[in-house]
């Protein structure tokens, strides 16, 4: 929550609020992580282990176990415009090990789903939306494979949608179904003109 | 299970009691006078416990005009002195012939209801109870009509029971002069040593060759800094002096028959192999027996694990655990013996040694019984991700105890099991298996972990210039008298506190050292920390042998594993089973304190019944209806108390209950296809008008 | 030939359209060993768990349902050959037989393209299907191999989504399932001829998943070379996986690494059905090692 002293702008900066109030917190945001995540997130108490399980923690600013504390107190627009939101390699290795039986990758996927409905989303996942929406594959071939393949004595394509293109409409209908083109399309456009 | 309940039980029932509810029925009754009822409803309110979800009013609206009911009233809190005044005056006044309460469980005021009627001139059986609140006004707080209709129905189904209730006197038997402790650690001898101080003959049975238990393991206790054995060694010696205790070790309880003031105990003495000086004597070798002179050990060919060491020592098959064992009595591990003979020959003219001893069967009588049964660690090899048993510098808190002891395997010499070298910097992992809902370690608090671990970065600060060791935590939970203040000591000494959960543990395959990776939460920055040691405070767990132990005495565990104690705040000495107690670790985990607290609080109670010499036991006996019984003897079998018999009376064969060992299960009575056998306080009457009332009466 | 096992091959991405020859090997090998691979026509992306349900976890259901369908319609069970095709395809499969709240949401979507989740197939990864003595077995591995990749010392990555959660995983295969110290991967290295070899940290994650990669490029490759300095330590001749995505991470991430960091490795990427390959007499044309990022040369050269 921005709280302004009214003093010029730098000093404001400088000399914010920096405490914790309960009007810093949505209890929306808790049960809509919960129910996206599928986890007990409520019941993390701040161990450790994740952070200390993480391969991206050693290397950045990011601290799965600060996101998981963020969960449990509402900490929304914390959370969500964090860009080490998605340093998150999805290894795992924290829900693994977590003594609590949560699953602080969920918790991250499910902050992930929420920032993307506010349009914060790094534009390389819309291009692969962008790709499946047209070929059906997140990697799509190429010709210089095509030929690999044809010398392998393979088929160009691959039995998938690349040979039976009739099935991209079925994945199509999917996407569309959640507009999920549109709007990837709506922010890629927004952001690359 | 329908074949069990024939013609002939049904009609008794209905030459007894009308169905019709408008009726008035006689109060049936076995060898009494047929009287009508007049019973005397009591509605309590509980505060707003009851009142809070049952209209009281209708109820007792409705109680009156249910049959029988003489007077219905009610009352705040009819536990109280006015309320249970209520009770004695209506009964005076009224003329009732019984007493029905509406109320909590029978589990909390039972007795206190039943000694009211008492004191209004009826027999304490004549009380029937109505659960309104744990098994309605507590679980339907959402529902406040379904809640009042359920109450009537509960309350016409005790009327209808109290009805029929009839007089029953408690039978006294004799309590045996005598008690059984099982497990010899610092609870067991503790509650020995109160018994037999109480003038109790106690027999102490320990299944190790030696007392002493994990306490004996330790080096020094927290947070005194006692020697531990130094202070432990005074009871052992006590144990083995005192007149009144009989001390078995190296046994077992096979059996247990019986009840409170008369267990009949079956001990197994498993054999040593090996006599002791009484023994050889009883056998004509005079001047022998075992004297630990130790000749033995050193011809023995086998070489085993030895266990009081955590298997860091050697042992031969023919062993004691250390010199200072109590009794002093070597023992022959048979599954390692070869039976070579060696140590015969050099046992020489003591003729200690008997290989082919067997296993001894001795049966006790005690009245009471105190279950004092201990702790195993969990094995926390499992929790895979620190490494016990992959990595070898990574040991568990009871192997740090033994290494860091002067009477341990290396003198006390705190040494890296790689190379032998000194540790320099030393990790401790807390909560290792503890806390854990992951469904592999446990989900409690081990409860002395945290201020072991303190005391170890204090023994390890005494005797290592220049180490440096640091507590992985999650909480230091240091509740105890003098705890906190031994937690600053420690902090002062130098040791580091990390508060982070160990995530998992890696080995530098070239110098065996650990690198322990975590969350430094307070410093927000994830931790690799590289030591030379790691000592894991794993979780402890019931010992082996409980479940074994547990079920021979009926002794329930919790969810938890740990052994069920009778009211976790105002009984956890007691268990639900007459006359059987526990005492330290067993009922949950505890420290020395709180373990010897225990142990005297179990004495204390397991006391009481045989100072007394008597106990009585409740009515609920199963009685033969001598002119049914047509003498098959079929139900003798399917007594599971070994409480029936068939004897012979007026030249003809009829069932007797032996009535100390009845328990009024109602497995004959279910069972007995004549009809002839009545279970006091639950006759079949008695029941069927309780079904009746429920399903033929009410206001549907 | 013994009874054939017969499954729905799903390819993924990488591996038909990256290194087409971990596709033809596989095909081939497990013919030797008694699995048949059918086409399962139609297939698409799993989608990638990490980079797709980042965005929108009710799509990843549905697609990956869509997937599963085919092979319902197949009456086939599936294997693949990516760790994260297994977590798509193998765990919405789970999820989505275990709760009926998801399965009927996805089956209101599929109902848009006449497809309906019945849950009537299994999913298998090929690795798990090779390990396990029912299907396959160590012993049949070592039985079929011509060509002993003698003298080699080659070290294994597990990758993340086959194994972890533990507690989201059931095996049918005894002996896989731990995720701490895994050695059943060894064993499948070790009956190829080879050594395996052990490195610190062998169960770190590569740093491509989650979408880091295409996020943030060398935060996903400075954990790739932290696995790669451990790699060189221990004179490693070939890295080997069973996830194209990985083998993408540490065959092209070597590449990048050089470009980025300076550092120079040189160490070949192989997925074990490249390797398996080559021990039963596959030639490196036949299985498409040329196009490698890394050159498989020394290795090769080695075995060969």
């Amino acid at each position: 929550m921005a709280r302004t002293k009214g003093y010029p702008e730098a000093l404001d900066k400088k000399l914010r609020d920096q405490r914790y109030y309960r009007e810093d917190s949505n209890p929306e945001f808790l049960p809509k992580v919960k129910a996206i995540s599928r986890t007990i997130a409520h019941m993390c108490f701040q161990c450790g282990t994740c952070t200390g399980s993480c391969p991206s923690a050693p290397r950045s600013t990011y601290r799965i176990r600060q996101f998981m504390r963020r969960a449990v107190l509402g900490l929304e627009n914390e959370a969500l415009t964090d860009p080490d939101l998605w340093l998150c390699t999805t290894c795992y290795s924290c829900t693994d090990r977590c003594p609590r039986d949560i699953a602080p990758t969920d918790v991250i996927m499910a902050m992930r789903n929420l920032a993307f409905k506010r349009d914060i989303i790094p534009v390389n996942f819309l291009k692969t939306v962008q790709a499946i929406y047209s070929s059906g594959h997140g990697v799509p071939n190429n010709d210089v494979n095509r030929a690999a393949r044809e010398k392998l004595g393979m088929s160009r394509d691959p039995a998938t949608t690349h040979s039976f293109p009739e099935y991209v409409k079925g994945i199509q209908k999917i996407l569309d179904y959640y507009k999920l083109k549109a709007n990837s399309d709506r922010i890629v456009k927004e952001r690359e003109g | 299970m329908e074949a069990k309940k024939e013609a002939p039980v049904k009609q008794e029932v209905k030459k007894q009691a009308a169905p019709a509810p408008k009726q008035a029925p006689a109060a049936a009754t076995v060898g009494g006078k047929k009287e009508q009822p007049r019973i005397g409803v009591f509605i309590c309110h509980c505060g707003t416990n009851i009142a809070g979800s049952i209209d009281i009013k209708e109820v007792e609206a409705y109680a009156k005009t249910i049959p029988n009911v003489a007077h219905a009233d009610n009352y705040q809190y009819i536990c109280s002195t006015p309320g249970q005044k209520k009770i004695t005056d209506a009964i005076k006044e009224h003329k009732l012939t019984g007493t029905v309460v509406a109320a909590c469980s029978p589990r909390l005021h039972e007795p206190t209801f039943r000694t009211a009627t008492k004191e209004g001139g009826l027999n304490q059986f004549r009380f029937e109870m109505a659960n309104i609140r744990e098994q309605n006004s507590w679980v339907h707080m959402h529902d406040p009509e379904g809640a009042t209709a359920k109450a009537k129905d509960a309350i016409r189904i005790a009327v209808a029971k109290a009805s029929l209730l009839q007089d029953l006197t408690p039978k006294t038997v004799p309590v045996e002069r005598a008690a059984l402790v099982v497990g010899a650690g610092v609870a067991g001898m503790q509650a020995a040593l109160d018994l037999a101080a109480a003038g109790i003959k106690t027999y102490l049975v320990e299944k190790s060759p030696s007392i002493g238990g994990r306490m004996s393991q330790l080096d020094k206790t927290f947070p005194t800094l006692d020697c531990s054995q130094c202070i432990l060694t005074p009871k052992m010696v006590d144990v083995g002096r005192s007149p009144n205790i009989e001390l078995m070790t190296y046994s077992d309880v096979e059996a247990v028959e019986g009840y409170i003031g008369n267990f009949d105990v079956t001990i197994r003495k498993k054999a040593h192999g090996v006599l002791t000086m009484p023994e050889a004597e009883a056998k004509g070798i005079s001047g022998g027996g075992c004297n630990g002179c130790g000749d033995c050990e050193p011809v023995c060919p086998v070489i085993k694990p030895n266990e009081f060491e955590m298997g860091m020592k050697p042992r031969k098959a023919i062993y004691i655990y250390h010199p200072q064992v109590v009794p002093l009595l070597y023992t022959i591990d048979w599954d390692s013996c070869i039976k070579c003979g060696l140590c015969v020959t050099a046992c020489g003219d003591k003729k200690a040694i008997d290989l082919e001893q067997k296993d001894e069967f001795v049966k006790i009588k005690v009245g009471t019984a105190i279950l004092a049964i201990g702790f195993d660690l969990f094995p926390v090899e499992n929790k895979k991700e620190w490494g016990y048993k992959r990595f070898e510098n990574v040991i568990t808190s009871l192997e740090f105890e033994r290494l860091i002891c002067a009477s341990g395997p290396t003198s006390g010499h705190l040494i890296r099991p790689s190379d032998g070298e000194t540790p320099k910097r030393v990790a401790f992992v807390l909560c290792a298996g503890s806390r854990d809902n992951t469904g592999i370690g446990k989900p409690y608090c081990s409860r002395f972990c945290c201020m072991y671990s303190l005391k170890h970065a204090h023994q390890i600060y005494e005797k290592i210039p220049g180490v440096q060791s640091y507590l992985f935590y999650m909480d230091i939970r240091s509740f105890g008298k003098m705890y906190e203040e031994f937690y600053y000591r420690i902090q002062d000494e130098g040791a580091k506190f990390i508060r982070g959960r160990v995530a998992n543990i890696l080995e530098d395959p070239a110098t065996k050292n650990l690198h322990v990776y975590t969350d430094d939460t307070l410093l927000n920055r994830p931790v690799d920390m590289e030591v030379d040691l790691v000592v894991l405070a794993s979780a402890v767990e019931p010992s082996w042998d409980t479940t074994r132990t547990r079920k021979l005495f009926g002794v329930s565990c919790s969810m938890d594993g740990w052994l069920l104690e009778a009211h976790p705040k105002l009984n956890p000495c007691g268990t639900t089973t007459a006359g059987v107690f526990l005492a330290g670790v067993c009922q949950g985990p505890k420290d020395i304190p709180d373990a010897v607290a225990s142990a005297e609080g179990a004495a204390s109670a397991a006391s009481i019944p045989i100072h007394k010499g008597e106990v009585e036991l409740e009515p609920y006996f199963a009685q033969c209806i001598e002119e049914k019984c047509a003498g098959c003897g079929m139900c003798v079998n399917l007594c599971p108390f070994t409480a029936l018999a068939l004897v012979e009376k007026d030249g003809r064969q009829v069932m007797e209950v032996t009535e100390a060992k009845c328990k009024g299960c109602g497995t004959c009575g279910g069972f007995c296809p004549g009809g002839a056998i009545w279970m006091n306080h639950f006759a079949t009457p008695q029941i069927v008008a309780q079904i009746d009332a429920f399903l033929l009466g009410g206001e549907q | 030939m013994e009874a054939t096992h017969k499954y729905a091959f799903f390819l993924g991405c990488i591996a038909p359209n990256r290194y087409p020859g971990i596709e033809s090997s596989a095909i081939k090998t497990s013919r030797k060993l008694g699995i048949e691979l059918v086409d399962l026509k139609g297939a698409s992306c799993c989608p990638a768990p990490g980079a797709f349900g980042s965005i929108d976890l009710n799509v990843w259901y549905a697609m990956a349902a869509r997937n599963v369908v085919l092979a319902e319609q197949m009456k086939t069970d599936i294997a693949l050959i990516c760790n994260g095709c297994y977590k798509s395809i193998w765990e919405v499969n789970h999820k989505l037989k275990k709760n009926k709240d998801l399965r009927d949401a996805v089956n209101e979507v599929l109902k848009e393209i006449d497809m309906e989740f019945k849950g009537t197939v299994n999913v298998y990864h090929l690795a798990e299907l090779l390990f396990d003595p029912k299907i396959c077995g160590v012993e049949k591995i070592r039985a079929s191999v011509t060509n002993p990749l003698k003298g080699t010392r080659i070290a294994v990555h597990y990758g993340c989504h086959l194994l972890k959660p533990r507690k989201e995983r059931t095996w049918v295969a005894p002996g896989i399932g731990e995720t701490e110290n895994p050695m059943w991967m060894e064993e499948m290295v070790a009956a190829l001829g080879a050594e395996p070899v052990q490195y610190r940290n062998k169960m770190q994650c590569c740093g491509a998943g989650g979408g880091v990669r295409g996020y943030d490029i060398v935060h996903s490759l400075d954990i790739t070379n932290e696995k790669m300095i451990n790699l060189m330590e221990v004179k490693a001749d070939a890295l080997t996986e069973v996830c194209p995505f990985c083998q993408l991470q540490f065959d092209r991430g070597q590449i990048e690494i050089q470009e980025k960091f300076g550092v120079t490795y040189g160490l070949p990427v192989l997925h074990y059905n490249e390797l398996l390959g080559l021990a039963q007499g596959m030639s490196p044309q036949e299985l498409g090692l040329d196009l490698h990022g890394i050159s498989c040369e020394p290795f090769l050269q080695k075995v060969l």
